[in-house]
């Protein structure tokens, strides 16, 4: 069974339509690249699918359910977790407190008012582990909202990781990075998907990462679906190669 | 019966338009620069008491054009020095900031003026009943609320044809946007806190002449404020005039059958409205986060 | 000195001056009454502050809460039967059950406009015992009832006659107070209110229901407020409807930041300032308004981050 299933989803702002009959469908271990010229309805149809408003038309399954109009934090609690363009964190807390909040709302424990030792041990053990992932162990006591950009970025992935998630929305995750930093979210990305065998869904500007990392792309012009396949297949196909150009062109 | 409800009505459209007048004002600022103007009650004394002051020189038509000036004048100064530094930071500031200067104005007030409610003096013509039947119709009654609808009348002119009105709105809608196409956001921000003023200034001169002159006046008539634009929608200005005029009607209908409960009803009214409808009557979606 | 070392020792030594304030209050110019409403003051300003400083909501009404505590506590005794410990449990129910209520109504409302709201909702409880004349003693408050001993069964505390005993047992009630905010702050639920505060969106999207968390916040802090307007009834045997005007929310607005919203004791400290002050200014003078007007500008103006704000960012440097 298909683990995402997108139908013919629209959104319209006002007159303005921002997503126009959008269709996709990503299976489980799959990383799917969505690319297009800025403008193209990405980050909205991102939003579509985490949840964050709801479609004017069209219908979204999740896992074989309908989670069309579900709000977000119900997505996430059946599998679904999302970073953002620009970083999401919790700026003046710590690394290690960052990472801990999502892992105890994933145990269940968020209206716990105390924890057993044992549970404690156990969050503490998946929070470390996590900072290893992630590369974060040094800087476990740093406020993130001190960190570099990149660093920033690796808590914001671990903490959707944190969550156990069956999918991955990942917004742009190398947006406004060096090459250094964008080297190393790549393969943290890498990482996630081979040796995790996690489920990722990606927008991305940088080409280089897209074609290094996806199994599949779409593309997105003006709302709708440009295009769909391998990575050879987009490279070759001249209708994307006219979006891209002509809009660099212009 | 009809009568008493009638006389209650009216009165409670009176009412209803000195808050309307007072929350437009409250709405202008609030939309434009989130400011909750705590001391917007503050500066409708100080309208009411200048204009107290100026009668005996100017008559009560001149202090009915010179008070509300003058208070809004004060009002570009307080901005200027005082609210303008805050804008950058958590709205908790701002509004811990008004309330303390509401406290300065109703103290200031009391200071200059004393704390003994005053004797107002509008024209004689104005306050005699124009029907013996409805014998509330006085002119100075019917008086108010045509100058509050001129007023009200004028104020959206000036926002929907001006070039300041216009830029009012478009900045409310989108500060970011107007400042980088060039318009100069502090001066926008000052003057379109001087005109809230201006409005809480001339609903003093007017409210002191119905509700008697005392340094609480304002504090008494801030907190309807705060409900109209609830009740009638957060960031809608035709919604706050709507918000002010029901909850005066309203309060004024309570007043003939429970009159204990004539102020507790306009907030069990919001309570009905948050739970029906957050955003109020004609509130924009998405103004709440 | 670590970090945690300091930590502890300041912790210590809020506890030793609070354990031994009777004992130099009237050294330093104070009474044990003052004491006892620095107490209970900063009790109803740390219970805001677990909605402001650690969940990041702007509440503008507590005064509603705290009230109902109060009048809660007096009509008990007035009109149930003579008990101290019923008195607090009674208001502290009225208290909790109208921030549930209120706050079942406004959890969809942000920033600004929550806090217009929760001032507005407070002024009902004003009107109504302004009003109700025959229940709450309408402007003139609520009179005629005494706090009582407390019966203990082996033996009774004099605590109406003895304010140092009453002080105690203030004392103890803050104790438990406090210590349970702080450990409710320390525990899963409390950093998922941290998370809201930090980053709502962020909050959100890791699948937190933000308006049952703001919610549950919003009644336990209404719960502390409560029972600190118990407290501050019994302290004066007397209530009357400032403690639930509009002016008494702005108060424990300025207790918080005055003290430092972002530390945990820091409304406490602030609260002791406030009450000092006020104490001191409206026995010296008439304007007092003025006076306290001005105080506000004043810590809005150039100590935003409150005094432990301070002490903190200098032990930073």
């Amino acid at each position: 069974m298909s683990l995402l299933q997108v139908q013919n989803v629209s959104r319209h702002f006002g007159s303005l339509i921002a997503v126009n009959g959008v269709t996709l469908t990503v299976e489980p271990g799959e990383l799917r690249a969505v690319i297009g010229p800025n403008g193209a309805g990405k980050t909205t149809f991102f939003n579509l699918i985490s949840g964050f408003f709801p479609p004017t038309a069209g219908k979204i399954l999740f896992a074989g359910q309908d989670i069309t109009a579900l709000p977000p934090h119900k997505r996430v609690i059946m599998g679904m977790a999302r970073t953002f363009q620009i970083t999401e964190i919790f700026p003046e807390l710590n690394v290690r407190e960052n990472l801990r909040i999502p892992v105890e709302i994933a145990s269940g424990l968020r209206l716990r008012p105390w924890l057993s030792k044992s549970a404690d041990a156990r969050i503490r053990e998946r929070v470390a582990e996590l900072m290893e992932l992630g590369g974060l162990t040094e800087k476990a006591d740093r406020l993130v909202g001190e960190l570099s950009h990149g660093d920033q970025r690796a808590t914001e992935i671990m903490m959707s990781l944190a969550l156990r998630p069956r999918l991955l929305l990942l917004d742009e995750p190398t947006a406004g990075m060096g090459d250094q930093e964008t080297y190393d979210i790549s393969r943290l990305i890498r990482r996630l998907h081979k040796d995790q065998g996690l489920t990722i869904v990606l927008i991305e500007h940088d080409m280089r990462v897209v074609f290094n990392l996806a199994d599949r792309i779409m593309v997105l012009a003006e709302g709708a679906v440009l295009a769909e396949g391998t990575p050879d297949d987009i490279a070759n196909s001249e209708v994307v190669q006219a979006a891209y150009l002509g809009k660099a062109a212009a | 019966m009809t009568q008493l409800l009638l006389f209650n009505v009216f009165n409670g459209l009176i009412v209803g338009a000195f808050y309307a007048l007072m929350a437009l004002g409250l709405s202008l600022i609030l939309n434009l620069s989130g400011v909750i103007n705590f001391a917007h009650g503050g500066f409708l004394a100080i309208g009411a008491y200048l204009a107290y002051s100026l009668i005996p020189y100017v008559g009560f038509w001149g202090a009915l054009l010179i008070a509300p000036i003058l208070t809004a004048m004060i009002g570009l100064l307080v901005e200027r020095f005082l609210i303008r530094r805050l804008y950058q930071r958590d709205p908790l500031y701002s509004l811990l900031l008004t309330f303390g200067l509401a406290y300065i104005l109703e103290d200031g007030t009391r200071m200059i003026w004393g704390a003994q409610s005053l004797p107002y003096v509008i024209p004689d013509w104005l306050t005699s009943p124009l029907s013996s039947e409805y014998f509330f119709l006085t002119g100075y009654r019917l008086f108010m609320v045509v100058l509050v609808a001129v007023a009200v009348g004028a104020l959206f002119y000036i926002l929907s044809r001006t070039r300041l009105g216009m830029r009012i709105r478009a900045g409310t809608a989108d500060l970011e946007t107007v400042s980088v196409l060039g318009v100069n956001v502090r001066l926008l921000r000052n003057l379109n806190f001087g005109l809230g003023i201006y409005l809480a200034g001339l609903a003093g001169v007017l409210a002191a002449g119905m509700l008697g002159l005392d340094p609480t006046i304002g504090s008494t008539l801030i907190m309807p404020s705060f409900v109209a634009i609830i009740v009638g929608g957060l960031g809608s200005l035709p919604g706050t005039l709507l918000g002010g005029l029901l909850i005066g009607v309203v309060s004024g209908i309570t007043t003939v059958y429970f009159p204990s409960a004539s102020e507790a009803v306009m907030y069990v009214m919001m309570g009905v409205v948050l739970l029906v409808r957050p955003r109020g009557l004609l509130g924009e979606e998405g103004r709440l986060q | 000195m670590s970090a945690l070392t300091r930590q502890r020792l300041s912790l210590a030594l809020i506890w030793l001056a609070l354990l031994t304030m009777p004992y130099w209050m009237n050294a330093v110019g104070g009474y044990t009454e003052l004491g006892t409403r620095v107490l209970v003051l900063g009790l109803a300003a740390m219970a805001l502050n677990f909605l402001l400083g650690f969940t990041g909501v702007l509440s503008f009404g507590h005064a509603a809460y705290f009230g109902l505590g109060a009048y809660g506590a007096g009509m008990a005794i007035k009109y149930l039967a003579p008990s101290t410990p019923l008195a607090i449990v009674i208001g502290v129910v009225l208290g909790t059950l109208a921030g549930a209520i209120i706050g079942a109504l406004i959890v969809k409302l942000r920033g600004v406009y929550f806090a217009m709201v929760t001032i507005a909702f407070a002024q009902v409880f004003f009107f109504i015992a302004i009003r109700w004349n025959a229940v709450t003693g309408g402007d003139d408050g609520l009179t005629g009832w005494h706090r009582h001993a407390l019966d203990l069964g082996f033996g009774k505390i004099d605590i109406l006659n003895n304010d140092k005993a009453f002080y105690y047992l203030v004392l103890v009630l803050f104790a438990i107070a406090v210590g349970l905010m702080a450990l409710l702050l320390r525990s899963p639920f409390g950093r998922t209110l941290l998370a809201i505060r930090e980053n709502e969106r962020r909050a959100r999207f890791l699948g937190l229901p933000i308006e049952q968390h703001i919610w549950l916040s919003f009644v336990i802090s209404c719960l502390f407020a409560s029972l600190a307007g118990t407290l501050f009834a019994l302290l004066s045997n007397f209530i009357d409807p400032h403690a639930l005007h509009w002016s008494q929310s702005g108060n424990f607005v300025i207790m918080a930041v005055l003290g430092g919203m972002r530390s945990f004791w820091g409304p406490l400290v602030g609260a002791a300032i406030f009450v000092v002050l006020q104490d001191y200014v409206s026995s010296h003078t008439a304007n007092w308004m003025s006076i306290i007007g001005l105080f506000f500008v004043l810590v809005v103006m150039f100590f935003p981050r409150g005094v432990l704000g301070m002490l903190r960012r200098k032990a930073k440097s």
